[in-house]
């Protein structure tokens, strides 16, 4: 465009207008603020001075966990605490007429104490402290109706949670503590202020925004001394979502009870929509001091015990699968039309791979002939390191990725490993050393470098039992199913009958000593730290199968007789009471 | 030549940038990241992480000032209408995609951060309107509807979110942008009438507590522990700052809590408590040196497109000014403008950073060749 000089003038003209009236307008701020702070300046800081608001948080009551039949697992008592602020106690009088006034009902706090107990919870003057906590009603209200109750002290009620069944759920439900500073990053700024609590671990920091609810709030007018004089504005607290899990508390009992004495972990689901019926891991902790809050002391004990018992082993801890991992190598050998149904090898006993020999569990004799659904009913150790060769170790781990080995499965629980699909890509890369067919042969019966998560195992499972379908695991009931692209069908039948024979005539018999039709896999997991992993997995009712379980015990030594009837017992009851 | 080299040639230029106005942003950001420091510090370990990031926004102002400079406000202006084009596309996916938080979607949540597409569409729509302005002089009732057309692509869909705040914003920007590419006076009567017509219109669009706000604006003590409790608690901490303040960390006004948002829309309260009326009129004074110092870089270019892009630059630095802390004052009414440089957030302050990086961009090309 091109401008004559007296439209650019003009323009010129306005854009000098503007910038004038920029600047008249911030000196007319400035004119504000100095008559604000220089002029009013006494009549504001005396209004600042005298801004005797206090404002105390309203904690909200958590919402309830149910377990499928609506049994409570998470619930919450009303206590109350009663709160002051440190500002306040700074005066000597105050001090000394709050702890004439509590010594006179018994409560010893003297003011050393007191001024103790309120400098460990201190950051900053302007926030209420807890001077007494977790008072019952009919304490709190002896105290607050006494004539000469200080002004100062505020209750507040506060909700506990408390958890029922203890123990027995603690690595569903985590539990809920003060947030640390690191949570306070996580959440959004302002959603959560130091003093609050937060879910952790389990349902309750996976559904952290359901279960919480808002926190209320209540502004108090004080006098000069900081007692009340009347409150000013109240917010309720909103309490938080009821969530209702798919959890069988009995199922889960039951689960605790065959797991009595023994470390290890007990899953079991719905094949078809990933509904958790039982997620069970040895040993457990009480949730509930945690909640509460515990001495320093007293956690160091638990995170520092050997055993491990803060670890969910179902979902976080790995393992090596052994020998219930053979149903992967056999789908993908048939599904890669490496062998066929009728296709045999030959087991001796053992078998050379490279210059190495690698033996059959079975060393005497060994099985004859065997094809793919003895080598599962016996656990032919010879047959699938032939297969698996056949098969090669990109394949196989292939069809590992497809059962979902490696990735988590996207239960509604926090803190799921991956385990490791270890393949050649990852070998190189962890120990800089290329893939030997030695190392296939290995991987195609469950050892080697291969680490799964009891859930994960389960699901594979799952998967061959409802036709194919990779389901995400729920804990919550009515949470959003998630079902997997379809794997090919063709093998699928094959393999069940593998995993039928094995309970019927193979390996897993003593699995289907208790009246439900069990089809499944025994694993006997080389431990480098002790006693072998036992493993059982498997699922039914066999016509038509509606749960997987799985259990895994720690230097259980025999899947077959450590594993295989806890799984067993478990489907049973199941099938049973559904 | 290469990228680099071509990029280490763009950058070579930043010698010949405005230093005054530089040293007048970067005391109002470390202004910002102390009072943000300041307004979390009762709020238990917030308050230094919040003062990292907002650090750490700052850097990135910076980095996105030396990227639009090397870009260009030549570039910027000939493709303005692409960048308008993919303002506009983030601004439709953030009503469909886009992260909640106090009743308005406006943000991408990216886990780590949030992103609110709509800072960066002030800076779209000011070379956006540079460019159609030019092009078509809004001379005529077709032209200025044209304008206003092209505008209200940007502004419906903040409107959706509902930003009201963002709104007035880009229409104050428009408004601006109009008068200074020489609307002629019967036009502007115009549409101030129709302003003024419409706000009836607009009354009813706003929710009740924005009501509540405007009324609370005209009478704060209709209401004092609601939506009036903040225009007082904010002028209690402004004014009780006095002459020379209460001194870091010593407000009391804000680590009691009786300041609402104190590090986003109530910073300058915060800051002004203590540092007084000296800290206040500094920051002022700042204010009032970057926009005298972009002013004139507009005046000098002799090309009106960059003129224009300046002058919308600074009606969005400026409004956005003058109502936080109008409203920090009690003078104005709440509506969660924030201050330039100084409040917390990132989108805003990357956002700036670019429009300062074309603005010198356009003060470089501008000086004479020789001296």
């Amino acid at each position: 465009m091109r401008i004559m000089p007296g439209i650019r003038r003009s323009l010129l003209t306005r854009l000098s207008i503007w910038r004038i009236l920029v600047m008249l307008s911030l000196v007319l701020l400035l004119a504000v603020l100095f008559r604000l702070q220089v002029l009013q300046a006494d009549l504001y800081v005396n209004l600042a001075a005298r801004n005797r608001l206090r404002l105390v948080r309203m904690a909200p009551a958590r919402g309830r966990v149910l377990d499928a039949n609506g049994t409570v697992l998470a619930t919450n008592v009303q206590t109350f605490d009663l709160m002051v602020y440190p500002l306040d106690l700074r005066n000597r009088e105050t001090a000394a007429e709050v702890s004439r006034f509590l010594k006179a009902r018994g409560i010893p706090l003297d003011e050393g104490l007191m001024l103790a107990r309120v400098t460990k919870e201190y950051t900053v003057p302007y926030r209420a402290v807890t001077l007494l906590p977790n008072l019952t009603l009919a304490q709190l209200s002896s105290l607050v109706s006494a004539p000469d109750f200080p002004g100062q002290l505020i209750p507040v009620p506060v909700w506990r949670r408390v958890y029922p069944a203890g123990p027995l759920v603690a690595h569903v439900m985590g539990y809920v503590g003060e947030v640390t500073r690191e949570e306070l990053q996580r959440y959004a700024p302002g959603d959560y202020r130091g003093g609050d609590f937060v879910g952790k671990g389990g349902i309750e920091e996976y559904y952290e925004g359901l279960l919480r609810g808002t926190p209320g709030e209540e502004a108090l007018e004080v006098d000069a001394r900081g007692r009340k004089v009347k409150r000013v504005a109240y917010l309720e607290p909103q309490r938080g979502e009821d969530l209702q899990l798919a959890l069988d508390l009995g199922a889960q009992r039951l689960a605790s009870e065959l797991m009595a004495g023994r470390a290890g972990a007990v899953f079991a689901m719905d094949v078809h929509n990933g509904d958790v019926k039982v997620l069970f891991s040895s040993p457990g902790f009480d949730a509930n001091p945690l909640a509460w809050g515990i001495s320093g002391r007293e956690w160091d004990e638990l995170v520092r015990d050997p055993l491990r018992p803060m670890l969910n082993r179902v979902i976080a801890g790995t393992y090596p699968p052994a020998s219930t991992f053979k149903v992967v190598p056999a789908f993908a050998a048939l599904a890669e039309n490496a062998v066929t149904r009728s296709t045999t090898f030959t087991c001796t006993g053992g078998m050379r791979v490279g210059n190495r020999l690698f033996r059959c569990w079975k060393r005497e004799g060994g099985h004859g002939p065997v094809n793919v659904v003895t080598g599962l009913r016996d656990s032919c150790d010879v047959f699938f390191y032939q297969a698996g060769l056949r098969v090669g170790i990109d394949k196989l781990v292939k069809w590992a990725s497809a059962f979902g080995v490696g990735e988590p499965t996207g239960i509604d629980l926090p803190g799921e490993a991956r385990g490791n699909v270890a393949g050649p890509a990852w070998k190189l890369e962890r120990f800089r050393e290329k893939w030997y067919p030695g190392d296939t042969a290995n991987y195609s019966i469950g050892q080697g470098f291969l680490l799964l998560t009891p859930i994960q195992l389960a699901r594979i499972y799952a998967a061959i039992a409802n036709g194919g379908y990779l389901v995400t695991p729920r804990l919550l009931e009515g949470a959003e199913e998630g079902v997997s692209a379809r794997l090919p069908e063709k093998p699928l039948p094959i393999v069940r009958q593998g995993v039928e024979e094995a309970v019927l005539r193979g390996t897993g018999r003593r699995a289907g000593e208790y009246g439900v039709s069990v089809a499944g896999k025994t694993g006997t997991a080389q431990n480098p730290h002790g006693d072998d992993h036992a493993w059982f997995v498997g699922y039914a009712p066999v016509e038509n199968p509606r749960y997987v379980a799985v259990a895994l015990v720690e230097a259980g030594l025999h899947g077959s007789s450590a594993a295989g009837p806890v799984v067993g017992e478990l489907l049973g009851y199941l099938c049973k009471f559904d | 030549m290469t990228v680099l080299g071509q990029l280490r040639v763009e950058l070579s230029r930043l010698k010949d940038i405005d230093r005054v106005l530089v040293a007048a942003v970067v005391p109002l950001m470390v202004i910002g990241v102390l009072s943000i420091y300041s307004a979390l510090a009762g709020k238990g370990g917030v308050a230094l992480d919040m003062a990292l990031k907002q650090s750490a926004w700052c850097a990135l102002g910076a980095v996105a000032f030396a990227a639009a400079f090397a870009f260009g406000h030549e570039r910027a202006l000939k493709y303005g209408y692409w960048i308008y084009g993919g303002v506009l596309l983030s601004l439709v996916a953030v009503l469909v995609a886009g992260y909640t938080a106090k009743g308005a979607t406006s943000w991408f949540d990216f886990g780590a951060f949030r992103f609110q597409p709509s800072e960066p569409a002030k800076l779209s729509l000011s070379i956006v309107l540079a460019v159609f302005l030019c092009r078509y002089p809004p001379k005529t009732l077709v032209n200025i509807s044209g304008a206003i057309l092209l505008s209200s692509l940007v502004v419906v869909p903040v409107l959706l979110q509902p930003d009201l705040g963002g709104v007035v914003v880009y229409a104050f920007m428009i408004f601006v942008a109009l008068v200074l590419a020489g609307m002629p006076r019967k036009y502007i009567l115009l549409l101030a009438g129709v302003a003024l017509l419409s706000l009836p219109l607009g009354w009813s669009m706003l929710k009740e507590y924005q009501k509540l706000r405007m009324l609370v604006f005209l009478n704060p003590s209709i209401d004092p522990l609601g939506a009036g409790y903040n225009v007082i608690q904010s002028r209690i901490a402004v004014g009780a700052g006095g002459f020379f303040g209460k001194g870091f960390l010593q407000g009391t006004q804000s680590r009691l809590h009786f300041l609402p948002e104190a590090h986003t829309d109530f910073v300058f309260s915060v800051f002004s408590e203590e540092f007084g009326f000296a800290g206040a009129s500094l920051v002022l004074a700042l204010f009032a040196i970057l926009l005298w110092r972009m002013l004139s870089t507009s005046a000098k270019s002799g090309d009106p497109r960059a003129r224009i892009l300046v002058e919308a630059v600074s009606a969005w630095i400026w409004f956005q000014l003058f109502e936080n802390i109008a409203m920090a004052v009690g003078i104005a009414p709440v509506t969660g403008l924030a201050l330039p440089f100084v409040s917390y957030g990132g989108s805003s302050m990357v956002s700036l950073g670019a429009a300062l990086g074309l603005v010198q961009s356009i003060h470089v090309s501008s000086r004479p060749q020789y001296e």
